[in-house]
């Protein structure tokens, strides 16, 4: 496939394998979340928008501070973060408009014929933004400094992410090639990594100092000025090596800065006065307000389901109650998502009924999750007490924003009406992360898995993995998580994750709640919102891992 | 004793004890801050960044440690897996914006309260003064942090008069300065105001009754000389200890005020600091902040004196 940019593609077609960056995602144990009906509106609020005019700036207010900064092996990045990262950096490959893998900063990504070795190409003539060139060898220390092999780095979550490498080597000047363990069909997916494995110049992968606030990356924006709290601004890259699918050059935008404005109903004042030009959220009843002043033409509103994240209640099924499959099912049957809906989410939710959002590979509109029957519930309850001798009693650990404890109160009520006790416990976000690292929960709000290949999930569900929060233990899961990732065939591998899916909805090892909503709102003269695709103008329609925002463009 | 060398025991008893009691307090929350730095490393790295940390010592080892490097102006620093951030630097950067924002609340509220209490004094029962002390207690009642979110609605959007969130350096533009720190200091005034207002008009009432009072009145003295020249000074030191006082509740206040309005200041620094566990760096804020605290009552305790020449007196 040729393109403007794009000298060829390595595609199988496949689906978005957003990636590790998942791990940070689950860092944003579910605040409030969103859902809704599928996004859809993405590419509307440009329809009319008219010929891009270059220049300008966009202040973009974010949901929250990086603190720890953009060392991207070992940062801890929620979308807030990747939001930067894709400023300064860019990844290897990037989805196409039907989540397919594509190069971007490689000019090629290459299996062979039993995916087991991957031959990276990398693009000729780009630089970094200190002037020194893009060869193999830094795309190779990068993917090193990944997967916890390269000195004085040190990742986290990418060691187990990026397990399946068995060596990284440079082939020429131009060329890397990578030697997986097994056969790793989703490699390129890996490659994206949810927007945030970019690649670093070699001045900032060795700097034992400053790599995390001494961003050097390809990308369409370079690093001016951070002062935590108050701005992250970054200005054109003169020299960026992409144009748009008519052949314009990247970034339009001058200038953008971003904003940390955390109280969301301050960050839409802050839209709504001017202050800043475009903003994120995916707070359901946010986004039900900005949905009325889509409408009214104040601000523009581009939302969407697709590829995101789920939001569900995580259970522990290392121990009682909910190691026993009755006590899953009958917080399943208690739970009446439509009264949810109406309550919590103005009606603009949809309900999730498995870990994979729309677009997904393996998502499917139904499974066996239970759902609401308030009797079939209360049943369940009295044969469990039967059963082990003991009420059927559980806490419910979540963070203690305003709408999360709602959220809690709701499920609580659901449970004590079906005849179980339920204690509400609240902490904060750290502390709730300690509690799924440690398995000291019951049960527990959570957000994850957002778009791309299934097999991105691998070390979340995988018997064993030290990520494996709920800690069941299903060799069926796990069997077919092998099977997911080493499977060179498209409907085969379509065949397994519905399966995966369905699994999930027999176990009940989590209450799948909804589907995540993530929405960015603009003033009206803002546009380029979703972007374009790698190799198109048709854009990848996801937005829970942020936005391009090369594409970002204001009217002059 | 002198006053000064009784003014520092004074500073190194709170500022033991308060960061002593800050450090009792971190030891004693749930789970383990290495998991908040380095969450989804192997354990190994964990265990290596634990001992690098000191957090396998002691709680008083680990608190002496903190002391000393405290004393001699390091601040410690902010743990990443990335590598260490002195707290300093960020100090030097938020510090100011704390400062400033505190400064214009306590100006405003002060600036407000001070004639308001004197005029409901002196027309104590009238409608004004009902008026007034209704409107105190309302404002008393309203949360600054719900009263941040009406007024930048309403302020900031509705009639866009004022920016609603960011920090501008008053050497950047001073005007731009004071737009932005209006509403975060209106927030975080308005209920002092209210608490300033009530204690003046009480204290002044009592004053108005004194000997020396009907005595200037007598004299001819006009009503607005004996309310601002008289009455006003030995009216003023309640409110004086109040508004020293009062800095331990602007500075809890700011934490909301400034997350609210995005401001980088010490409040954003704090809870940067709770919710992401930097345990050394949040015992090193509050005990700048209570240093800071100390040494405010202690100028307040000093400005008795040029007050009251009676305290002034004594002390000779």
């Amino acid at each position: 496939m040729e393109g403007p940019f794009v000298a060829s593609t390595a595609m199988r077609g496949r689906w978005i394998r957003g990636a590790a960056a998942a791990v940070a995602l689950a860092l944003v144990v579910t605040a409030c979340g969103g859902g809704g009906d599928d996004g859809g509106d993405s590419g509307s609020a440009d329809a009319d928008a008219g010929e891009v005019t270059p220049g300008g700036k966009v202040v973009y207010g974010l949901e929250a501070e990086t603190a720890d900064g953009w060392c991207l092996p070992e940062a801890q990045l929620a979308i807030s973060g990747i939001q930067v990262a894709r400023t300064i950096y860019d990844t290897l490959t990037r989805p196409n408009a039907d989540g397919e893998y594509e190069p971007w900063l490689a000019s090629a990504v290459e299996p062979n014929e039993d995916f087991t070795q991957w031959t990276i190409t990398v693009r000729d003539g780009v630089t970094f933004h200190d002037g020194t060139p893009l060869d193999a060898t830094v795309v190779k220390n990068n993917l090193d400094a990944y997967r916890g092999a390269y000195p004085g780095r040190s990742p986290q979550l990418f060691i187990f992410t990026f397990s399946n490498i068995a060596s990284v080597d440079v082939v020429d000047p131009m060329t890397v090639m990578v030697t997986t363990k097994v056969p790793w069909t989703a490699f390129d997916a890996y490659l994206y990594g949810s927007g945030r494995v970019g690649m670093m110049a070699q001045a900032q992968l060795d700097d034992p100092v400053n790599c995390a606030d001494n961003l050097i990356g390809t990308g369409p924006f370079v690093f001016d000025e951070w002062v935590p709290n108050q701005r992250f601004v970054a200005t054109k890259n003169p020299d960026y090596w992409a144009t748009d699918a008519e052949g314009r050059q990247l970034p339009y935008l001058d200038e953008i800065e971003y904003r940390p404005i955390v109280e969301v109903a301050q960050r839409v004042n802050a839209l709504d006065s001017g202050d800043i030009n475009a903003m994120h959220t995916s707070d359901p009843l946010t986004i039900s307000d900005l949905q009325a002043q889509d409408e009214s033409g104040e601000i523009s509103l581009t939302e969407s389901i697709d590829f995101g994240e789920v939001t569900y209640l995580m259970l522990n099924s290392s121990k009682p109650p909910f190691d026993n499959i009755k006590a899953r099912q009958a917080l399943a049957f208690a739970f009446n998502f439509d009264d949810y809906n109406a309550i919590r989410g103005k009606g603009i939710l949809t309900r999730a009924t498995g870990p994979f959002a729309p677009g997904n590979v393996g998502n499917l509109d139904e499974t066996d999750l239970p759902g609401f029957d308030l009797e079939e519930a209360q049943r369940l309850v009295e044969e469990y007490e039967q059963e082990t001798g003991q009420p059927l009693s559980f806490s419910y650990t979540t963070t203690q924003a305003e709408s999360t404890v709602a959220d809690a109160q709701f499920w609580q009520q659901a449970a004590e009406d079906a005849g179980m006790e339920v204690e509400i416990i609240t902490v904060d976000q750290s502390t709730q992360i300690d509690a799924a690292l440690a398995g000291d929960f019951e049960a527990i709000a959570w957000r994850n898995h957002p778009g791309g290949d299934p097999d991105e999930q691998y070390n979340w569900w995988q018997t064993g993995s030290p990520v494996n929060f709920g800690r069941f233990d299903d060799p069926d899961i796990s069997r077919l998580l092998d099977e997911g990732r080493s499977n060179p065939d498209d409907d085969a591998r379509v065949g397994i994750y519905e399966d995966l899916n369905r699994r999930f909805g027999e176990e009940v090892y989590n209450i799948w709640n909804y589907y995540t909503i993530w929405s960015v709102a603009t003033a009206p003269d803002v546009h380029g919102v979703l972007g374009e695709g790698p190799t198109s103008a048709d854009p990848f329609p996801g937005l829970a891992v942020g936005i391009p925002p090369a594409y970002l463009w204001v009217e002059q | 004793m002198p006053v000064l060398l009784r003014r520092f025991i004074h500073l190194v008893v709170v500022l033991f004890c308060v960061t002593l009691f800050v450090a009792l307090l971190t030891s004693m929350l749930p789970g383990d801050p290495v998991n908040s730095i380095a969450g989804f490393a192997p354990e190994e790295q964990k265990e290596q960044i634990r001992e690098q940390l000191g957090l396998d010592d002691p709680i008083p080892v680990q608190y002496g440690r903190w002391l000393s490097d405290f004393v001699t102006g390091d601040l410690g620093s902010y743990w990443t897996v990335t590598g260490d951030r002195p707290v300093v630097d960020r100090v030097k950067d938020a510090l100011p914006v704390s400062i400033q924002l505190m400064v214009y609340a306590q100006v405003l509220a002060l600036v407000v309260a001070i004639p308001l209490g004197v005029a409901t004094a002196y027309r104590a029962g009238s409608r004004f003064d009902r008026g007034s002390n209704f409107t105190a207690f309302g404002l008393l009642a309203l949360p600054n942090f719900a009263l941040a979110l009406i007024l930048a609605y309403y302020v900031g959007v509705q009639l866009g008069w004022l920016p609603v969130t960011g920090y501008v350096a008053p050497s950047e533009d001073f005007v731009e300065h004071l737009r932005r720190m209006a509403m975060p200091a209106i927030a975080l005034a308005v209920g002092q105001i209210a608490v300033y207002m009530r204690l003046l008009r009480s204290d002044m009432i009592a004053t108005l009754q004194e000997d020396f009072i009907t005595m200037a009145k007598s004299k001819g003295v006009s009503p607005r000389r004996v309310l601002w020249r008289h009455a006003l000074r030995p009216s003023s030191l309640t409110l004086l200890t109040v508004a020293g006082l009062n800095v331990g509740t602007l500075i809890g206040s700011a934490v909301v005020i400034e997350v609210i309005f995005s401001l980088p200041g010490l409040g954003s620094l704090l809870y940067e600091s709770i919710t992401s566990r930097q345990y050394i760096a949040f015992q090193s804020l509050v005990a700048i902040i209570a240093v800071g605290y100390v040494m405010l009552n202690f100028l307040v305790d000093v400005l008795y004196a040029v007050l009251d020449p009676r305290i002034r007196h004594a002390r000779a």
